[in-house]
């Protein structure tokens, strides 16, 4: 009993971590129909900017989020409109794929030149600080990452759905021809979703660096959870990304404790497959375009 | 229909007999590591054109043919070494069988719920196919993913080894490039296209999709499986990691696209240009090969999404008799 809880609040606190991680790649999906490639090295590029804040500054790497997310919102914001939206107006979505994939591999060359290849991570005073509640032990890290996960994603929830830019990012999401006609300058609205989407992988990489360590390579893995998590919860929303983070969270810590440390690879991509051969839309079916 | 694609193509066959004839001739004349080179340019443009009958005539961009790659090789690697059929060119064509044979099977079981997907979500279960296939190899003892294999020589003992395998990819080569032709200009071709350009519409005309879409995919893997074999031979001792790769099935894309996609000649273009980009000149910059590379993928979407083939085959004006490259 008092394994089976453990695990589930460990895969919780993970998950908290995984959705915060994969909400932009939801969002950039939901919108503009752009598999973001590079979305892992963007999450890594946050960590390594909070690292640095907390090496040279010594800035706590909690206070260092808003900050990061400043930072990467107008890199974002640039990468949308000086680079994306040209490949995608040139060619098609699929090619503007390959553009995310071959920007992945110049800043993942990036980091490993400016920070070297070896695991980094931030390690704020209070890392070590536990609680004992009643069977399970969590860690303050996990809790505050878990905490801070929770926090974003609403605000980001309240951002789409109460306030006039959201309206705007949905109403483009839904139909981007309808958009331009009502007066929406779409482009912008893209660059500011990418923006967004940046930002928030950037804080989900500040809250990564005080829960594990982390190298340049990562960044292929943390894509890959994106592409999980959207599947299984839905595309465009934080409330499929919060979803399909936590089930992903818990599936991944159930396996490697029920069978093995080495398989949770495995299952993610078998319940990956199934999921898009059973409900391509995700779990709470909040799909922009089918899938077949 | 066959003949007459012959006739309509007669100027690229000519090219391609004597690009045929210059790399029959060439190990005559390369230094051991050009012939490693040149066999590398063989191995990818061939899966180049493999993948093209699916992902370049039907639009379907599997993102993980490296899963009939590591399948190939790990199957018959394990059939070789567990059977040991003398002598060793039997057993080579025992292993050869086993692995095209699996891969074969694995598309047609793949084929019915896979296939379905569209788009990105083919891509993307293509992707999860082979992360699967690649984690089990490695993580179940009975495959040998982690300890890896040790394939049986198969080069005879009085030929060097470097030219023989350079030789088998070269026939593997030319049949892959003789199966994609026959498919490019027959029925299923056509079909393709019109699956490629429009599905439903091509549905609705009487186009058997789901067949022709089948037929595709199974011949790109059994043709991916037969490389990945030769592939495996060549290397001499295989593990998950260097069969079940990531940027095997990523590269094959790159080369499609930068030759021009859709196409026979461009694969085989783009996949000289790489091979020789990525191992003559890049060689020397281990720090920044995989910036360099990123970059030139950038370059290539941004300046010719159409592929070299796209700007040059107008201006040859060999399309005049309606052959496409």
């Amino acid at each position: 009993m008092q394994l089976v809880l453990q695990t589930l609040v460990d895969g919780l606190v993970l998950g908290g971590l995984y959705s915060l991680a994969a909400i932009g790649f939801s969002l950039i999906f939901g919108v503009m129909n752009v598999v973001n490639l590079s979305h892992g090295v963007i999450v890594l590029i946050g960590a390594y900017l909070s690292y640095f804040f907390w090496q040279t500054l010594g800035v706590d790497p909690l206070l260092s989020i808003p900050p990061v997310m400043a930072v990467l919102f107008c890199l974002g914001y640039v990468y949308q409109r000086g680079l994306i939206q040209l490949a995608v107006d040139r060619s098609s979505l699929v090619a503007s794929m390959l553009v995310t994939f071959g920007v992945a591999l110049m800043l993942r060359n990036l980091l490993v030149l400016i920070f070297s290849p070896d695991f980094k991570s931030i390690t704020p005073s209070w890392a070590f600080t536990f609680f004992v509640i009643g069977p399970v032990t969590v860690d303050l890290v996990r809790i505050s990452a878990l905490c801070a996960s929770l926090v974003l994603l609403s605000l980001l929830a309240l951002a789409l759905h109460r306030t006039g830019i959201g309206r705007v990012i949905r109403a483009t999401a839904q139909q981007d021809l309808a958009a331009r006609l009502c007066g929406v300058d779409v482009r912008h609205v893209y660059g500011l979703t990418f923006g967004m989407s940046a930002a928030f992988a950037g804080a989900s990489g500040a809250i990564l660096g005080i829960v594990m360590p982390f190298s340049p390579p990562d960044e292929v893995h943390w894509t890959i959870n994106a592409f999980v998590v959207v599947t299984l919860g839905g595309v465009g929303s934080p409330s499929g990304a919060l979803l399909g983070g936590l089930l992903l969270g818990v599936i991944s810590t159930a396996t490697s404790q029920a069978i093995g440390p080495a398989f949770p690879n495995v299952m993610m991509f078998l319940i990956l497959v199934v999921m898009l051969l059973v409900r391509p839309a995700g779990l709470l079916g909040n799909a922009f375009s089918g899938s077949r | 229909m066959l003949a007459q694609g012959i006739r309509s193509h007669r100027r690229w066959i000519v090219l391609a007999l004597i690009a045929l004839v210059a790399l029959a001739l060439a190990p005559v004349f390369l230094a051991p590591f050009h012939i490693r080179v040149a066999q590398l340019f063989l191995f990818s443009a061939a899966l180049a054109v493999a993948w093209t009958i699916l992902g370049g005539f039907a639009g379907y961009w599997s993102f993980g043919h490296t899963a009939f790659i590591g399948l190939g090789a790990f199957v018959a690697a394990l059939v070789e070494t567990s059977f040991q059929i003398k002598p060793a060119g039997l057993n080579f064509v025992v292993g050869m069988l086993a692995g095209t044979g699996a891969c074969a099977v694995l598309a047609a079981l793949l084929a019915y719920p896979i296939l379905r997907l569209r788009g990105i979500y083919f891509a993307i279960a293509m992707l999860g196919v082979s992360q699967v296939l690649g984690e089990l190899n490695n993580n179940v003892d009975a495959f040998k993913g982690s300890l890896g294999i040790v394939l049986p020589q198969i080069a005879p003992a009085h030929v060097e080894p470097q030219a023989f395998y350079y030789y088998l990819f070269l026939i593997a080569g030319v049949l892959t490039l003789g199966a994609a032709f026959a498919v490019k200009v027959t029925r299923l071709g056509h079909g393709l296209l019109a699956i490629r350009e429009d599905e439903d519409t091509a549905r609705m005309l009487g186009v058997p999709t789901e067949r022709y879409k089948t037929a595709a995919f199974v011949l790109s893997a059994v043709l991916t499986g037969m490389l990945g074999i030769i592939y495996a031979h060549a290397l001499g001792y295989i593990t998950s990691g260097s069969v079940y790769r990531t940027d095997f099935s990523l590269n094959v894309m790159v080369y499609a696209l930068l030759g021009g996609i859709g196409t026979l000649a461009g694969p085989i273009l783009g996949a000289g240009i790489m091979v020789v980009l990525t191992q003559m000149v890049l060689g020397r910059l281990l720090d920044t090969h995989m910036f360099v590379t990123g970059a030139l993928l950038v370059a290539i979407v941004m300046l010719a999404p159409r592929g070299i083939l796209g700007y040059v085959a107008p201006l040859l004006r060999w399309r005049k008799d309606g052959a496409s490259p």
